[in-house]
């Protein structure tokens, strides 16, 4: 797990963990307590919110690091101008991600499926909070992995369909040379995270 | 706002800012541009200005980076504190690289620059790059027929606003980048694609002595890279020539 701080966001929102899980067995139950944690009433119900008060991203779909930062970055920057889009912090996350503004299709497409086996599992909250690393054990069922091995799950096409980026000239021109592709691809994706807030 | 800020230039418009987003050992700088609060305006009317201001730059760069043209990559918007955070580029502007007629050769940008470790006393500025003058128009022309084709005018195209990478960093990437879209827009209109090189025209004979022949390397590329897109815009190319940057008298 990595903790990146944000000084200059506010105190409850300006400290950042991201862990990667690859080899993730039980993302079906995970998905499943989500859904439930969100219906559940009384004390019983903010406590199981608690314990599921992250993001969870299928890292099949996250290109970089710098592409994962851009979206916490984004995110958190809603958060404290007031101006989300969904109901908290985390689940924005997930829409900065979504090349739509469609958020259910967000929450589809980047969120835990039943199917997946990797995961990033994003807390975004105060310097207070301590130990995250074990709260994140207690709900993922995997391997925690170093953020660099992202790079090995990538899925390309998949990541090209969702930005409709198969017939655009940037991609064409180095069809013959796929590193060079997937630094484009990263950039152009990275970018369209950024600018999301005001995209056409 | 942002980790590490050091100012490095202010305009009218914007403030910038070389700095770093993410408080991360593996990240890199990024460029940082403030539309600060105009005091002389309305606030309201300074508000929505700033805000769709910065949202015409991301859009017209992200439409750039679609189309294959080599612009920085857009790191962060803030539309409504008027900030956008843009790739860092290692590198200079072309303004420099030519050696501008009135302004001594140092320019102050980068203190990454090897231009302090020179020992001998009158480098060509470019001779870091492994680029001879005239593949730099090359480039220069290319990078502007691939922003045309995609129907993005630039409206400010000056020497100064082109950079030119340092091999050094990511070998493969393109080497002459176009920056400040400012006052960027889409347009498919003939006249608008002739007004845009109009004007690095008249920039190139006012900043650099002698640059026809250079411009002229700049057109070819274009022309070439166009295709049949080049007749119409060098015909009204000439008419531009002839009248000026505006079509009417007015305003």
């Amino acid at each position: 797990m990595e903790t990146f701080t944000y000084t200059h966001f506010p105190a409850q929102s300006s400290v950042v963990h991201i862990a990667l899980f690859t080899s993730v067995g039980n993302a079906k139950d995970i998905r499943a307590r989500i859904v439930k944690a969100s219906t559940l009433g009384g004390p019983e119900g903010d406590a199981e919110r608690g314990a599921v008060n992250f993001a969870f991203i299928d890292a099949r779909l996250v290109t970089s690091r710098l592409h994962l930062q851009t979206a916490v970055y984004q995110a958190i920057l809603s958060e404290a101008q007031g101006s989300l889009r969904t109901k908290t912090v985390h689940s924005e996350i997930l829409w900065a991600l979504n090349p739509s503004n469609n958020i259910s299709e967000a929450i589809r497409r980047y969120g835990v499926s039943d199917s997946s086996s990797a995961l990033l599992v994003v807390r975004i909250g105060s310097p207070d909070l301590k130990d995250v690393e074990s709260l994140m054990r207690a709900i993922v069922d995997g391997t925690l992995s170093p953020l660099a091995d992202l790079a090995a799950l990538t899925d390309w096409s998949t990541v090209k369909k969702y930005y409709k980026l198969n017939g655009e000239p940037a991609i064409k021109e180095v069809a013959q040379d796929p590193e060079r592709e997937r630094e484009i691809v990263d950039n152009i994706i990275v970018s369209s995270v950024a600018m999301k807030s005001v995209q056409a | 706002m942002a980790l590490a800020l050091t100012l490095i230039a202010q305009g009218a418009e914007a403030k910038v800012y070389r700095a770093r987003l993410h408080a991360d050992r593996a990240a890199q700088d990024v460029l940082l541009k403030h539309r600060f609060h105009k005091q002389y305006r309305h606030a309201s009317l300074d508000a929505s200005l700033t805000r769709s201001r910065v949202a015409g730059e991301a859009r017209a760069l992200i439409k750039c980076l679609r189309s294959g043209v080599s612009v920085p990559g857009i790191r962060m918007v803030d539309a409504p504190n008027g900030l956008l955070a843009i790739e860092w580029i290692q590198g200079s502007s072309v303004r420099f690289l030519l050696g501008s007629s009135d302004e001594p050769l140092d320019e102050p940008v980068d203190g990454d620059l090897p231009v302090s470790d020179q020992p001998q006393e009158h480098q060509h500025p470019l001779e870091p790059y492994g680029v001879s003058q005239d593949a730099l128009m090359v480039l220069i022309g290319v990078e502007i027929a691939k922003m045309h084709l995609a129907d993005v005018i630039h409206g400010d195209l000056t020497t100064s606003n082109m950079m030119l990478r340092l091999p050094s960093s990511s070998p493969s990437t393109s080497r002459l980048v176009l920056i400040d879209f400012g006052l960027a827009y889409t347009s498919s209109l003939v006249e608008d694609k002739a007004v845009d090189l109009y004007v690095l025209e008249r920039a190139f004979a006012s900043t650099h002595p002698d640059s026809e022949p250079l411009f002229t390397s700049v057109l070819n590329a274009y022309q070439t890279r166009m295709g049949k897109q080049w007749h119409a815009v060098a015909r009204r190319l000439d008419e531009v020539r002839l009248r000026g940057r505006k079509r009417s008298m007015v305003g």
